[in-house]
């Protein structure tokens, strides 16, 4: 791996100075904005978690990081587990280590909004503390579709499945339902795989390691002959994603081979995104694997897909090499109603844009879009396309951090264990959208140098603009409120009765004035994280929505005209 | 009397070992500040193993490729058929495409994961190569430049499944052709 992360530097960074020369900035150097781009920078993004009270500690392993899983952090989700109409928190939590001792088994973390601006801590009375597992990651959605959104929590063990009982409390469902699957798991996607109604759930594997040997690692991987730090993921056995197929009454078994899913180079699985790549009406998988082919799953129809990222142009990077994959975004940030992919990756090394035309093939756009260059020095984990100031294009958020916090006493290496996270600013284009870094530009929250994962956005104080919820290794969360200069703007609810099926893989097209603006509905994605399942919209000047256009999962279809901006739409299937 | 029968036998014994210890080192020559020749023998009849054993992982890639291509190109010829009958041939361009990168990838998912555990163990076949950048990582003999050309091509031909061109499929599957033929070539 960093044989070839030096080789990309080199090649890279000739590129990323030629497009220097063409007017287009990196994320260490400052060039003039491009004609079009707005004077200064909209955007402002304050880190209010500590007052909001968002405090819990994330813990990771030793502070040296001896193993991977010491690096590998958790994810974050936003839910409305009240249905009270205000996004509430869920983190997961790791283990603090002390050489081969266990110090703590962190408790994940439950925080119901208040509706002020603040947060409550709620963990233990609704029975969602992680049960003292090392936990990854998080999926939220209503599995047993009785109108309450539950929680799907990876593990480095067994997974859990809290099962919402609607009157604040959960209980773990795993073992009954089927779906524990011991080992290290990290990303999962609820989805509807067989189009019979109900969730079906895959779930991404990382290596095959016991708890002894991540308690007795010793850093043995020499960094660029500098320093020794852990070793992996080269070295140690790839671990199979899961595939659970639903009975429909809140019932699972692995179907993995039959589906088609079986994971037969034994990725390093971590980001996992569902959507419809072609659009077909059928969900499609997207796994992200690091140091490994991405794996982009075709959905033939009736629960059958087969793979096909080595021809479809996701797998690998333009040049044909497996890149370090860790967190997944979807999103249309061209604007041309297809969905696209963007896939982050390690440091020295791009993470990929990948731009689909509609009929399940990519284009790797990373340089033409500039995230390329500005994504070459650090390492990233969590992204999201978001319109974050609300003019009519979605924006590009990238959480970073490294793994290695030797790299701190090597800053002739131009590294740090500690980094700004990324906000690139969509500046439009009809083929390629094009992309430039404001971090520097967009507030406090966006100067914080932590080693970041996970990721999620939502709107939780519910103004209409999509705030960031990031954790990092060892720390609380940041919850950056979003403060920026903006445009109008929509928000979808999507709303199922029980026993009416799922919103997710629903489709949202809003046309506003000449744009077409396109969202899909996700139980998952970025880093191990979950979104807010209402789905924004920005309009830019626009004060009405000419058209509102809604594809349900059942191929269904609700239209709505002259829809006025500013307000939560609620709309359910016909 | 026994007793003193054995007492004089174990003197008699004792003796003659003594005399035994004794003569060796006054005739012994020099232990010599080498390798003993057998274990250089059996060494060398190893590293013959090892050697082998490298040849032995390259002919195999290099029958898996070809074995690939044989398919492919087995494949090509139903596709024209069906083609020149008039009928669609979705599933087989597509498996053509899948194919096709299969070549560009020395192998398909399984193999990956294979290449995958050589290198876990610290095995690269051409250690000198990938340093150069000729090869990716633990490839055999598809080199970089031919991976990236097959993984275009595949695509092209993913692409053309739903409206196959015939003379486009041709023209892709001849760059195909050539492609393999020189990863083909004895090395």
């Amino acid at each position: 791996m960093s044989r070839r992360a030096f080789e990309w530097a080199a090649r890279w960074s000739c590129v990323a100075a030629a497009l220097i020369g063409c007017g287009r900035g990196d994320h260490e150097t400052r060039t003039p904005p491009s004609p079009d781009a707005a004077p200064g920078s909209q955007f402002e993004f304050v880190d209010v978690a500590a007052a909001a009270g968002l405090t819990r500690v994330l813990h990771a392993g030793r502070p040296g990081k001896d193993h991977l899983l010491d690096s590998a952090g958790t994810g974050a989700a936003w839910l409305d587990f009240d249905l009270d109409g205000h996004l509430d928190v869920y983190l997961v939590n790791g283990w603090l280590l002390d050489g081969d001792q266990v110090v703590a088994r962190g408790e994940n973390a439950l925080y119901r909004n208040d509706g002020q601006g603040g947060f409550v801590d709620v963990t233990r009375q609704a029975g969602v503390t992680g049960e003292g597992r090392w936990g990854s990651g998080v999926a939220v959605a209503d599995y047993d579709d009785d109108g309450f959104p539950d929680l799907l929590v990876t593990n480095f063990g067994k997974n859990l499945l809290y099962r919402n009982r609607g009157d604040g409390t959960f209980e773990d469902r795993a073992a009954e339902a089927g779906v524990e699957a011991p080992g290290w798991n990290t990303g999962a996607a609820f989805f509807d795989a067989d189009q019979d109604g109900d969730l079906d759930l895959y779930i991404a594997a990382y290596i095959d390691v016991s708890v002894e040997s991540v308690l007795e690692a010793e850093r043995t991987l020499v960094w660029k002959g500098l320093a020794q730090v852990a070793v992996g993921p080269f070295g140690l056995p790839g671990a199979a994603d899961h595939f659970f197929l639903s009975d429909g009454r809140g019932g699972f078994h692995e179907a993995t081979a039959e589906a088609g899913l079986a994971d037969r180079a034994l990725g390093y699985g971590f980001g996992v995104r569902a959507l419809d790549l072609e659009p077909d009406g059928d969900l499609d998988l997207y796994v992200a694997n690091d140091s490994d082919a991405n794996y982009v799953y075709r959905n033939e129809g009736q629960g059958r897909f087969r793979e096909i990222g080595m021809w479809a142009g996701a797998a690998f990077d333009e040049h044909g090499a497996a890149q370090a994959g860790m967190g997944v975004a979807a999103g249309d940030p061209n604007g041309d109603g297809l969905l696209d992919l963007f896939v982050t990756n390690f440091s020295e090394d791009f993470s990929t844009l990948y731009l689909g035309d509609g009929r399940g093939f990519f284009e790797d756009a990373s340089l033409d879009s500039g995230v390329g260059p500005a994504t070459h020095r650090p390492l990233s984990w969590g992204t999201v396309f978001a319109d974050l100031d609300c003019d009519g294009d979605q924006d590009l958020v990238v959480a970073n951090g490294h793994i290695y916090p030797q790299v701190d006493e090597h800053p002739e290496q131009q590294q740090s264990y500690g980094q700004v996270d990324l906000l690139l600013e969509n500046l439009g284009g009809a083929r390629f959208p094009r992309f430039r870094p404001v971090s520097d530009q967009a507030g406090p929250g966006f100067q914080l140098k932590r080693s970041s994962r996970g990721l999620a956005a939502g709107d939780y104080d519910n103004d209409g603009d999509l705030d960031l919820l990031i954790t990092a290794l060892d720390s609380p969360p940041a919850l950056l409120r979003n403060e920026s200069r903006r445009g109008s703007w929509l928000t979808v609810i999507l709303e199922v009765p029980p026993g009416g099926g799922t919103a997710i893989g629903t489709r949202v097209l809003v046309r506003a004035g000449e744009r077409t603006l396109l969202r899909d509905c996700a139980s998952s994605g970025s880093y191990l994280s979950a979104h807010d399942p209402r789905l924004h919209f920005g309009l830019g000047r626009h004060a009405v929505a000419e058209q509102v256009e809604v594809r349900w999962p059942d191929g269904q279809i609700t239209r709505l005209e002259y829809v006025p901006a500013g307000q939560f739409l609620r709309i359910s299937p016909p | 009397m026994k007793q003193w029968l054995i007492i004089l036998i174990c003197g008699l014994l004792a003796a003659a070992a003594g005399f035994q210890q004794v003569k060796p080192a006054q005739v012994r020559p020099l232990p010599e500040a080498a390798t003993p020749p057998e274990l250089v023998a059996t060494y060398s009849n190893l590293a013959d193993s090892i050697l082998a054993t490298k040849a032995a992982e390259a002919s195999l890639v290099r029958s898996i490729v070809a074995m690939t291509f044989r398919h492919a190109e087995g494949l090509m010829a139903r596709i024209e058929d069906k083609l020149q009958e008039g009928k669609k041939a979705r599933r087989e361009i597509e498996t053509l495409a899948d194919l096709v990168a299969q070549l560009g990838n020395e192998g398909d998912a399984s193999v990956a994961g294979i290449r995958k555990r050589l290198l876990d163990a610290g095995h690269h076949h051409h250690a000198g190569g990938e340093e150069q950048g000729i090869y990716d990582e633990g490839f055999v003999i598809v080199t970089k430049k031919a991976r990236k050309a097959l993984l275009e091509v595949a695509k092209k031909i993913g692409q053309m499944a739903s409206a196959p061109d015939a003379p486009m499929l041709t023209e892709a599957w001849n760059e195909v052709i050539q492609i393999s033929a020189s990863l083909l070539k004895e090395q």
